[in-house]
């Protein structure tokens, strides 16, 4: 049960850090991406290789899939946020049908289907982290890393622009902001550190295959933000927990597997609806107090 | 053009914009004078909204050049002609109205530091500074404004003619010396314009220049030290606000009669 | 060289069904500018419905295709209705629509799968199934029809377009709804009527491949998506560039296979789109979208 319930806590850990990096493009910067599971398997896929195949160990391969991620993010932002936001949501899907592809079809690098097994463990200072419950720490640890660095980037006159930038784009313009720039910016910085989440979940599970990185993923992390409600930092991270409860509570009602699945795919499509059309203001709204 | 104490600041010549086959702006030329107010007057349609957007690079002129102090601003980004010292405000105002008073002035305050990911996390001390001197110079500006008592108002709450104020406010915290105005007194009633006009006046009393877009000709003499009169996107004449309000031709032209 | 005209053969079969998709999305992206990804599921409800007239009702194919046809209609008014509307008249931002959007996708193509199971089902097609041969090329009957289908329908909606009332009121909405607005358009009626037109003309290509490979919960999504690609490339608000950019993206992907392996596929028109929008974002012909009009 122990056990468990550490599982549990790693994956919120997990889940959080990527619903965290995605509301820097949904919540603070109002751009819809639906690459968010290809980076997170970008991540994974980098970081596991980087391990097997340069034996760099987890730090090394973490740092190794946090550059992977922002790079491949850059290819794909560069081009559309030029335009306009609704080519970024066209090309991120693209990065998502691409990604898995290489994931799956690239076999002799990914090998396929089968994935990869035998991931390595983290070491700190020589100590092996692989006990659940140790994990949950390591997982916790970066979870508060990564909201730190979304304070930071929010909570500063870089958030006031990316603010500026949601609300009104051609004033920031006007204001001399420049909104390119600013908005690749924050795509390659979401990127780098969903890319890290990738890299915890491979070195956790210890074997990755392309399953985990599909586009329903991507859509079940956009709805941990939006459930959440976007505004404030500890909204994805409360959508973590609840969402990845309802999967569980689930197996307690003995649904075949078949259903099981389809079932918590609608309950998240009638929550990004319900949410939509109740209270829209969880995201993109004036959910922040008044100022004094 | 009435010969000033000192070149121009700022000069347009032979601009042309077309759009599909209308052309809204053609050949276009006038300067504008450092330390003084430039009104550009119209009919409705003529072409001055158009050159606001030419100017400060929302649109690109099919021909043409707009020099500021002989650099020309045709041909680059919008940010890129604010960072050359060229600012505007909007017809339809596009305040930040979920953001505070306070916000919308510090997002024209420069902070290099606090915009750049790398100090931000590197630089700590260095930003903190910086944020603060912002927040200062901020609070002057509101202050210059009459503006201090909305600081922390959502800037959609505040009453029209404060909204006019905040939305030249946060561009004169830019320190650009070109202030581009569009309609700074429409939708104003009398008392509210007296605190309007004066406003413009203290902007050239602070070092700037200003060139506005003024519909109301009884306002254009009060407001404008020379004025520019655009007729189908071209310049009609230009001259001391007082000879182009008694010119009957252009009066009969602005009326439409 | 016959190999390279049954995969240009291929091409243009799948190209009708993307023509299709293409054609209906862009119809209502160009007109109402709502990022309408839920399209996918409209048409992958269109097959089920065929496919359910058919095989459960036990009705001829005939009337099973167009009462789906139908069906599919009134499903995106409904949409349009009851879930953009509402937003709508809330002043809801673009990004907010879209993610309702999403959500109707994912929620339908998974209630068909409950319903239904993830596994294809075939429609029966009789000797439509029966293969043609033309010169060094082997198509089906039905292939034909597909083809068919997707010229007779684009003449169809261009027509429509110029020539009838409703919709010349579609395309002054589409050009620009300020100005329709100001000459007395209802603008909710005519995007209803959008909606429906739009939703039509997608609901044969989800039918077409019920009818040939089968119909599957989850291939909605990736039409249209593949269809907004199409959009992009020919020129939002053209109907003539939906064409030309679905038949582009298909022939791409077929003759693509010549020299690289079917699996990357998707790979290539992804890559052609990111490259295109560099190069072109304007598409072939139309204008690009504008994230806010100064």
């Amino acid at each position: 049960m122990t056990a468990y319930l550490a599982h549990f806590l790693v994956m919120v850990g997990i889940y959080a850090i990527l619903a965290l990096s995605l509301n820097l493009l949904i919540g603070y910067s109002g751009i819809f991406s639906l690459a968010h599971a290809a980076i997170y398997g970008i991540g994974a896929y980098a970081s596991a290789l980087a391990a097997l195949k340069l034996g760099v160990g987890f730090w090394g391969g973490m740092a190794i899939a946090a550059g992977v991620g922002a790079f491949a993010s850059a290819l794909v932002a560069i081009p559309s946020l030029r335009v306009a936001g609704d080519y970024y949501v066209v090309a991120s899907f693209g990065l998502q049908v691409v990604m898995l592809a290489v994931f799956m079809n690239w076999t002799d690098l990914t090998n396929g289907h089968a994935g990869l097994p035998g991931i390595p463990r983290p070491k700190l200072f020589g100590w092996v982290i692989d006990q659940p419950f140790e994990y949950v720490f390591l997982a916790a640890a970066f979870a508060v890393l990564t909201w730190a660095i979304c304070r930071r980037l929010t909570h500063s006159a870089f958030g006031r622009v990316l603010q500026a930038i949601r609300d009104d784009e051609i004033a920031a313009q006007a204001m001399g902001k420049n909104v390119v720039l600013v908005k690749i910016v924050i795509a390659c910085i979401s990127s780098a550190l969903g890319a890290m989440a990738g890299s915890l979940y491979a070195h956790y599970i210890t074997y990755i295959n392309p399953s985990s990185f599909a586009l329903h993923e991507s859509i079940f992390i956009a709805t941990l933000v939006i459930l959440g409600g976007s505004e404030r930092l500890a909204g994805p991270i409360v959508g973590a927990f609840v969402l990845l409860a309802i999967p569980e509570a689930l197996k307690f009602l003995a649904i075949p597997d078949t259903v099981a699945a389809p079932m918590r795919q609608i309950i998240y499509g009638a929550l990004l609806i319900i949410f939509m059309l109740v209270r829209p203001e969880g995201i993109l709204g004036r959910a922040r107090a008044r100022a004094q | 053009m009435t010969a000033g104490p000192a070149g121009p600041i700022m000069a347009l010549e032979g601009v042309a914009r077309a759009f599909g086959g209308i052309r809204a702006v053609e050949d276009c030329s006038f300067d504008v004078r450092p330390g003084l107010i430039t009104g550009l007057i119209g009919p409705n349609g003529a072409g001055k909204t158009t050159v606001f957007n030419l100017i400060t690079g929302f649109l690109s002129a099919d021909q043409g050049s707009i020099r500021l102090q002989g650099r020309e601003l045709l041909g680059l980004a919008p940010h890129e002609v604010e960072r050359l010292g060229v600012v505007r405000t909007f017809q339809h105002l596009r305040l930040w109205g979920k953001m505070t008073v306070l916000e919308n002035v510090l997002l024209g305050c420069a902070t290099p530091a606090g915009e750049s990911v790398f100090s931000l996390f590197l630089r700590a001390g260095a930003v903190r500074a910086e944020e603060a001197r912002a927040r200062e110079r901020a609070m002057e500006v509101l202050n210059f404004f009459g503006l201090t008592g909305h600081a922390g108002d959502f800037a959609e709450d505040l009453a029209y003619p404060e909204q006019k104020l905040l939305s030249m406010a946060r561009i004169f915290a830019t320190d650009a010396p070109v202030m581009l105005l569009d309609e700074p007194t429409s939708g104003l009633d009398g008392e509210s314009l007296q605190r309007i006009v004066p406003m413009v006046r203290r902007l050239v009393d602070h070092g700037k220049t200003v060139l506005l877009i003024e519909h109301n000709m009884e306002l254009i003499s009060e407001l404008s030290d020379q004025v520019v009169f655009l007729h189908q996107g071209r310049v009609l004449a230009a001259g001391a606000p007082a000879e182009i309000t008694r010119d009957p031709a252009l009066t009969e032209i602005y009326f439409g009669v | 060289m016959d190999l390279f005209l049954q995969l240009a053969a291929t091409g243009l079969v799948v190209g009708s069904l993307y023509v299709l998709c293409a054609l209906g999305w862009g119809l209502i992206y160009g007109t109402t500018l709502h990022f309408h990804v839920a399209h996918g599921a409209v048409f992958t409800l269109a097959a089920y419905f065929a496919y359910a007239g058919q095989k459960l009702l036990g009705l001829p194919l005939a009337v099973a295709v167009i009462g789906a046809i139908v069906a599919a209609a009134v499903s995106g008014m409904l949409i349009d209705l009851f879930i953009y509307q509402p937003l709508e008249r809330r002043g809801a931002i673009r990004t907010t629509l879209f993610i309702a959007s999403l959500g109707l996708l994912t929620l339908i193509e998974n209630l068909l799968a409950i319903i239904f199971t993830p596994d294809p089902l075939r429609m029966d097609v009789g000797w439509l199934a029966d293969a043609v041969q033309l010169g060094p090329v082997f198509l089906t009957r039905l292939h034909l029809v597909s083809m068919t289908t997707a010229i007779l329908l684009f003449l169809a909606l261009m027509v429509f377009l110029k020539h009838s009332r409703w919709g010349q009121a579609i395309r002054a909405v589409s050009s620009s709804p300020e100005m329709a607005r100001t000459v007395g358009i209802d603008l909710r009626r005519v995007h209803l009527l959008t909606y429906a037109v739009g939703s039509a003309i997608s609901a044969p290509a989800g039918i077409l491949i019920a009818m040939d490979v089968g119909v599957e919960p989850y291939r909605g999504t990736t039409f249209v998506l593949l269809a907004s690609v199409a959009v992009i490339m020919g020129g939002i608000g053209s109907i003539p560039g939906a064409l030309l950019g679905a038949l582009f993206l298909a022939l791409l992907e077929n003759l693509g296979v010549w020299k690289i392996p079917s699996e990357w596929q998707s790979t290539i028109s992804f890559g052609v789109f990111l490259v295109f929008i560099v190069v072109r974002p304007r598409g072939f012909f139309g204008r690009k979208i504008q994230s806010a009009e100064i």
